[in-house]
């Protein structure tokens, strides 16, 4: 009896736990050679095993070391899921417009806040760092996206948080999105305080910020 | 209005509804530590409230408050707005003033040649005293023997003050405080911050100003020398300091690309910023080298000689910003990382600055046999920079934290049985006991990860930036005080120095202020440090590609 779907898909999602590149790009190319549903793989498979490895890394077990791991690995499966995934059945992802405020160039927290959302589905559009407050507006409203998502590592900076949120006030459109910040110096109080949708204190928080935001499943 | 009434100080103060505790604080003219002014992420401005005033305030956020403090009525004073008439209790774990400052370093012979002069006239019976060309002024009579100078340390957490005979060269006396700045917001990026709010500069310079006053008037009357003779004060301290010290807004260097509106290299007039010394006076600003590598750094380059030194050796000043120079034959490449507060003690569980009670020192023999030393040799009530590495090193070393800084179950094969009674489960996850009450959480290693990942990181960058590789660095200096209270051992086995450094570290102390005796003492070096910053390398590693991936690299053991 040749190996399950289920258990190949188990098989998957361990080898990106297991920080197993070489064995994901096996398995996925199995996944193919095997005729099974590339989207369910990369679901059941390698984002799964993304999200058990953003729990371990809130348990403190892993850390951004082990995580940039899991998610090479989980970058090579995909490359090789995703061309073979039928367009009708991947759904509208919601989008999420990502990048580090103006007058900062630390951008290491923010780059795994984006491995992370955009390993469990969301749709990142990464603007880098040193970003204009109107820069992350006017590609929200381009991009449609659901979620702005601020990042900054310096107690300098943080102000250009708040002034996003202005503009977004000052146009009306404050409520076609979710505002989320993370960074150093942030915390839930100055989310508050500037009336912020949400705060994360760690990338594998985002993810699950990020869901609550748009109320449920990527 | 309501009335908040602070103890032990018996003070109170009427404000409006609305007002934090700590703005209430403030307002009275009181200090409750502060160090992230804010951002409520430190934990550090606790204050404790009876039970009807409980009643009378309304918290936010209660972000590291335990529950058992709770409890007690423990509640953040950044987070805790004023509702009705409270009395409040300000507790405070740091003991500030037994901090210890290191503030002696290495420095070089050199020949003695002041900027400042002074040449009796018999004819006229008058002294003239001359700054470098120019002639300042005159005093009656013969006072060419009284002709003295201060260098000023100014560190984001210590100052430094020496007093210097500059006839004779001879350093009669330093002494040492707590920069007043730092209460309000404790470090560099805070400071910028807080200096950038309406009357905050105005907060930060007049509290430096008088600070060092104070320490000009304490040498003055202890070493039986005229204030009104002391014609030149040196400011050695990093580039936000500089510009927090001469009044000048350091706005611009919180944010990206960081330029600083001060660049040294320039002479102040003391009388204009109320310096207490000859109304005749003058401060000199040494040359910095860029916005994260300050003037102090450029004291210490001079100390150490590092532009002239043959062969290949790394200059490292290790705090919440490592700032690190590297010498391929004189020539000099620089840049600074942000390690964040780490080792300060902030951001760790029971971590304090380097006060009475705090485990300085952690040791571990072959045998298992455990030395824990605090400062003041009294129960450990927290653990400081130099111990926290030391802990960190030592359980690296015996294999209680593995490679990728995650500590090993308690059952673990191998492990020391004096090591593994002290792995206990504190709220279901496994903490170190350094002593009893004071212990290491999994995140406080991770906290030491980051902080010397990012050291580690901006060493390789220079490293590769002159095409060297470790083992072939000649010399490894490190700098500065908290660098001086720390172990080549501890600074290998966590990996902030490469392994291949053993045997060539050597800690040089407080160069700041040596380095600032030479600009003091021979007027030559200004000029010569003023071309030599331009010569300087500036690395800016955030716009390195791959800095990322290295800092990465250098987060595990």
């Amino acid at each position: 009896m040749p190996e399950g779907k289920d258990e190949l898909f188990k098989k998957l999602s361990d080898s990106v736990v297991y920080m197993d590149e070489s064995l994901t790009v096996q398995l996925s190319n199995e996944v193919i050679d095997k005729g099974y549903d590339a989207y369910e793989a990369i679901e059941k498979g390698l984002s799964d095993g993304m999200e058990r490895a953003g729990k371990l890394f809130e348990e403190e077990e892993y850390f951004i070391p082990e995580l940039l791991m899991c998610s090479d690995a989980m970058y090579a499966g995909l490359d090789i899921l995703k061309p073979h995934i039928k367009t009708k059945e991947s759904g509208e992802k919601h989008r999420v417009v990502i990048g580090v405020v103006e007058g900062d160039t630390h951008d290491i927290g923010k780059n795994l806040v984006k491995i992370m959302l955009e390993t469990s589905g969301f749709d990142v559009i990464d603007l880098g760092r040193d970003i204009p407050p109107q820069k992350f507006v006017e590609t929200a409203k381009e991009v449609e996206a659901k979620i702005i998502a601020l990042s900054t590592l310096m107690t300098t900076t943080m102000e250009g948080m708040s002034e996003v949120i202005r503009i977004l006030n000052t146009l009306g459109i404050r409520e076609s999105f979710k505002v989320m910040v993370g960074g150093g110096p942030i915390s839930q109080s100055f989310a508050d305080k500037i009336g912020a949708d949400g705060y994360s204190i760690n990338a594998a928080e985002a993810v699950r910020l990020a869901r609550r935001l748009v109320g449920g499943a990527a | 209005m309501a009335v908040v009434k602070f103890f032990p100080s018996g003070k109170s103060i009427q404000v409006i509804e609305g007002t934090t505790i700590l703005e209430a604080a403030r307002q009275a003219g009181l200090i409750i530590e502060s160090p992230c002014n804010c951002a409520g992420i430190c934990g550090k401005c606790k204050v404790k409230l009876d039970s009807a005033s409980l009643k009378n305030v309304v918290q936010h956020n209660k972000y590291h408050v335990s529950v058992e403090e709770a409890a007690q009525g423990v509640v953040l004073s950044c987070e805790t707005a004023v509702a009705g008439d409270i009395s409040v209790e300000i507790i405070s774990k740091q003991q500030n003033k037994s901090l210890k400052i290191l503030s002696h370093g290495k420095s070089f012979n050199f020949e003695l040649d002041s900027f400042i002069k002074k040449k009796y006239s018999q004819n006229e019976d008058i002294t003239y005293i001359f700054a470098g060309e120019h002639t300042r002024g005159t005093e009656n009579g013969n006072t060419e023997r009284d002709n003295y100078g201060m260098v000023v340390d100014i560190g984001t957490t210590t100052l430094v003050a020496s007093l210097v005979d500059i006839s004779t060269g001879t350093e009669l006396q330093s002494v040492s405080a707590l920069n007043p700045q730092a209460v309000h917001a404790q470090d560099v990026l805070s400071r910028i911050k807080f200096a950038s709010e309406e009357n905050g500069l105005d907060t930060m310079y007049s509290s430096i100003i008088s600070e060092i006053n104070g320490m000009i008037d304490e040498l003055s009357k202890t070493n039986a020398v005229a204030k009104s003779s002391i014609y030149e004060v040196i400011f050695s301290g990093n580039t936000c300091m500089l510009h927090l010290a001469a009044n000048v807004s350091p706005h611009s260097l919180g944010k990206y690309p960081y330029t600083p509106e001060v660049y040294g290299g320039i002479h102040l007039s003391a009388a204009e910023h109320k310096l207490d010394i000859s109304q005749l006076g003058i401060i000199y600003l040494p040359p910095i080298i860029s916005a994260y590598v300050g003037a102090d750094i450029t004291s210490g380059v001079l100390a150490s000689q590092l532009h002239k030194k043959e062969g290949k050796t790394l200059f490292v000043d290790i705090g919440t910003n490592g700032e690190m120079v590297i010498g391929f034959d004189g020539k000099l490449s620089a840049t600074s990382t942000a390690a964040g507060p780490a080792f300060e003690g902030m951001n760790i569980t029971h971590g304090m600055r380097a006060g009475k009670g705090a485990v300085e020192l952690f040791n571990v023999e072959r045998d298992g046999s455990i030395t824990v030393k605090t400062i003041g040799d009294i129960k450990p009530i927290g653990i400081c920079g130099s111990g926290l590495l030391d802990i960190v090193g030592e359980l690296v070393a015996y294999g209680v934290i593995n490679k990728n800084g995650k500590f090993v179950e308690p059952e673990a094969e191998g492990i020391l049985p004096s090591l593994r009674e002290r792995l206990v489960k504190i709220e279901g996850k496994t903490v170190f006991m350094v002593s009893d009450g004071v212990y290491l959480s999994q995140k406080d290693v991770r906290q030491v990860q980051l902080a010397k990942g990012a050291v580690r990181a901006g060493i390789e960058f220079l490293l590769q930036s002159k095409g060297v590789k470790a083992i072939e660095i000649d010399n490894v200096l490190i700098a500065g005080s908290f660098g001086y209270h720390l172990r080549a051992k501890s600074l290998i086995n966590i990996g902030l120095l490469p392994a291949e450094f053993e045997g060539r570290i050597d800690f040089i102390g407080n160069t700041s202020k040596s380095g600032g005796h030479a600009f003091l003492l021979n007027s030559s070096y200004r000029g010569e440090m003023e071309s030599e910053v331009k010569k300087i390398d500036v690395l800016e590693l955030a716009n390195y590609k791959d800095f990322d991936k290295v800092f990465v690299k250098c987060l595990g053991f």
